[in-house]
């Protein structure tokens, strides 16, 4: 064995051929563990719901007839995608001066800094969700400091602001890490040419530091979208029930009310929302290019 | 030490040997159920006496946290079964049985099928119940000092937004949606709950969360809200962990039950000890000790009398004049009306 293997000349590989291999194991994965089971769900969307949770297997448009002629689901989608966006919006603001400090930090510090960014996320978000209803509660501390400075107090949970404060609070490592990993273009020298030149903080913001981190700013929020448009533990329990959004509907659909082709149809439509998203992405990125 | 050697190897073989018969004798039947507190109950009050009066039959309990995921369970596992009973809500039973899950329930599954309450035996369900439960009135004992006795206590304006509701389509929801139909007029929730609509748009302002989490129970006890729904059974469980905060009330416009039934999957792997277990989950004995335990009241007419006047006390068998019989088999058809109802009419008040 070892003497055929020693005297036969290395194998050599084609282009491409390598690389085909290389992909074969995680193609294969990829089409046992997400093609399938999509086309699956695509199937499903098509079957009928009997009444009590049962499927009939026909071939039917029933599901997505009735969902783009309700007025309730079309509601659905278009507060999904608004609420998604404003959150994404949110988190961008709020996550941006930090990734940029981050940036600019160097050493011990940054690493300390870096840690403490990453780690709300060895918490479950169902923990923090908890936390966070625990804080903005009606007689919790954050309304007893406002109505103590004699303000009007505000309903800050069980509803869409809860779902907000929560969703952004969530998001915000995520979108951090993609800020920083987009900030790779971002060479301090070329702020100070600019500072330098006679650029005010402002204009080298705006005509310097944003149009180089725009890379960065697109992953983060084309990520942040994603996780926004599907989280559903935290809508579900900060909404109160009264936030309807894509991702609560799909589960009650197929865990209380048992109807899975109505939650399969859902779930493709989740799926053309995201499609939608990764073309605009995709988009922004050959105009930056 | 070679004779010390042969000897224990002699034990070893022998002990091998043993464990082999045994576990070749011993059948496994896997029974899935709601995980938590049920499980827990359950094993100790049913599982585990069970095993011990049958040493040749072990129960696997596969606990669930709801009747949704079973039936995806055994829907999946349609063509070679690994589970061989199901404890489910009865309307999911339905869509099982529809499916061709359940094998039929006859004579030849228990000998105590006639002995069941009429309520027990749906039409069309290839199983029958095994727990009854029923809607109650939570409060905490703190915020609401003195115990309510009707379903109006939730509409009460001193516990505005402390008011904890699990929505439709949560089935808790639908029974107050009936309860409250009744209670305002409604004469036949099947044809409408028109009126019990009005009175909950009423309710939707003072409503704190349409969607209590882990479940109803916590809030409640902890404070967090003051008034609720929740069903009986958990209730009184939780009431007794909560220190007296959870207050539990059956009010005396009565009720609606919620129905569990057991079910035998047909060509699960131990078929014959699974109808060993059905039967004797059934029998008067085991049905008056789960109540012992749990205060679900028992499906079996001749349990009650086995039953404690304590434990009798906390479920609804004192009390079944008053309640209100709700065919969840027609309200499956009507669930999304009533769902459509509460998301255009009730729920939007409540912002």
């Amino acid at each position: 064995m070892s003497a055929v293997s020693a005297s036969a000349p290395p194998r050599q590989w084609r282009d491409g051929e390598l690389a085909i291999l290389l992909l074969l194991p995680i193609a294969l994965i990829n089409a046992i563990g997400f093609i399938l089971p999509v086309l699956n769900l695509a199937r499903y969307s098509f079957n009928r719901s009997r009444i009590g949770g049962g499927i009939e297997t026909v071939f039917t448009w029933e599901n997505w007839a009735g969902l783009l002629s309700d007025r309730f689901y079309l509601e659905l989608v278009f507060n999904s995608v608004w609420i998604s966006l404003a959150i994404t919006l949110t988190t961008l603001i709020a996550s941006y001066p930090i990734a940029l400090y981050l940036h600019r930090a160097s050493g011990a510090w940054r690493t300390f800094l870096t840690v403490l960014v990453i780690s709300p996320l060895l918490t479950s978000a169902v923990v923090r969700t908890y936390g966070w209803i625990a804080i903005l509660i009606d007689d919790g501390p954050v309304v007893s400091a406002i109505k103590a400075v004699g303000l009007p107090a505000p309903s800050l949970m069980f509803n869409i602001k809860g779902v907000f404060i929560g969703l952004t609070e969530i998001l915000m490592p995520y979108m951090i890490l993609a800020l920083m990993a987009g900030f790779g273009r971002l060479d301090p020298r070329v702020e100070e040419a600019a500072r330098t030149l006679g650029a005010t903080p402002a204009r080298t913001f705006t005509k310097v530091i944003l149009p180089l981190t725009l890379p960065g700013i697109a992953l983060g929020c084309l990520l942040c979208f994603v996780l926004a448009v599907s989280s559903f533990i935290t809508p579900k329990l900060m909404g109160g029930g009264r936030v309807f959004l894509l991702a609560t509907e799909i589960y009650d659909q197929a865990i209380v009310t048992l109807n899975w082709p109505l939650a399969s149809t859902l779930s493709m439509l989740v799926l053309i929302v995201f499609g939608a998203a990764l073309w605009a992405y995709s988009v922004v990125l050959r105009r930056l290019d | 030490m070679t004779t010390l050697k042969n000897a224990t190897r002699a034990g070893l073989t022998a002990l091998a040997l043993a464990l082999a018969t045994s576990v070749a004798a011993a059948e496994t039947v896997v029974l899935t159920a709601y995980s938590g507190i049920f499980q827990e109950n359950y094993m100790k009050a049913v599982v585990e006496p069970f095993m011990k009066a049958n040493p040749d039959i072990t129960v696997e309990f596969y606990g669930m946290p709801n009747s949704a995921q079973m039936l995806g369970t055994l829907r999946a596992q349609a063509s070679a079964p690994q589970i061989d009973i199901a404890i489910m809500d009865v309307s999911v039973a339905k869509a099982a049985t529809d499916e061709g899950i359940f094998a039929p329930m006859d004579e030849s599954v228990t000998k105590h099928l006639a002995d069941l309450y009429p309520q027990a035996r749906a039409e069309g369900v290839n199983a029958v119940g095994v727990t009854f439960d029923n809607l109650v009135l939570l409060y905490n004992t703190d915020k609401v000092k003195e115990a309510p006795s009707s379903w109006n206590a939730l509409w009460d304006p001193q516990y505005a937004k402390q008011v904890s509701i699990p929505a439709v389509p949560d089935i808790q929801g639908t029974t107050l949606t009936i309860i409250t139909d009744k209670m305002a007029g409604g004469t036949d929730y099947v044809k409408s709950v028109d009126a019990g609509i009005k009175r909950l748009e009423e309710l939707a302002p003072l409503v704190q969360t349409w969607e209590p989490r882990p479940d109803v129970y916590q809030p409640i006890s902890s404070g967090t809200a003051a008034i609720g729904i929740g069903w009986n059974a958990r209730a009184q469980v939780y009431s007794d962990l909560s220190n007296g905060k959870l207050g539990v009330v059956l009010p005396e416009e009565g009720s609606g039950f919620q129905i569990n039934v057991i079910g035998l999957v047909k060509d699960g792997p131990a078929t014959d000890s699974a109808k060993k277990f059905i039967d004797y989950a059934l029998s008067p004995e085991t049905q008056a000790a789960f109540t012992e335990q749990m205060f679900y009241a028992p499906t079996n007419s001749k349990a009650a009398a086995l039953i404690s006047e304590a434990a009798l006390k906390r479920t609804a068998a004192g009390a079944m004049d008053k309640m209100i019989d709700i065919n969840w088999l027609e309200v499956a058809k009507i669930r999304d009306s009533i769902t459509e109802q509460w998301r255009r009419r009730v729920i939007p008040l409540s912002r």
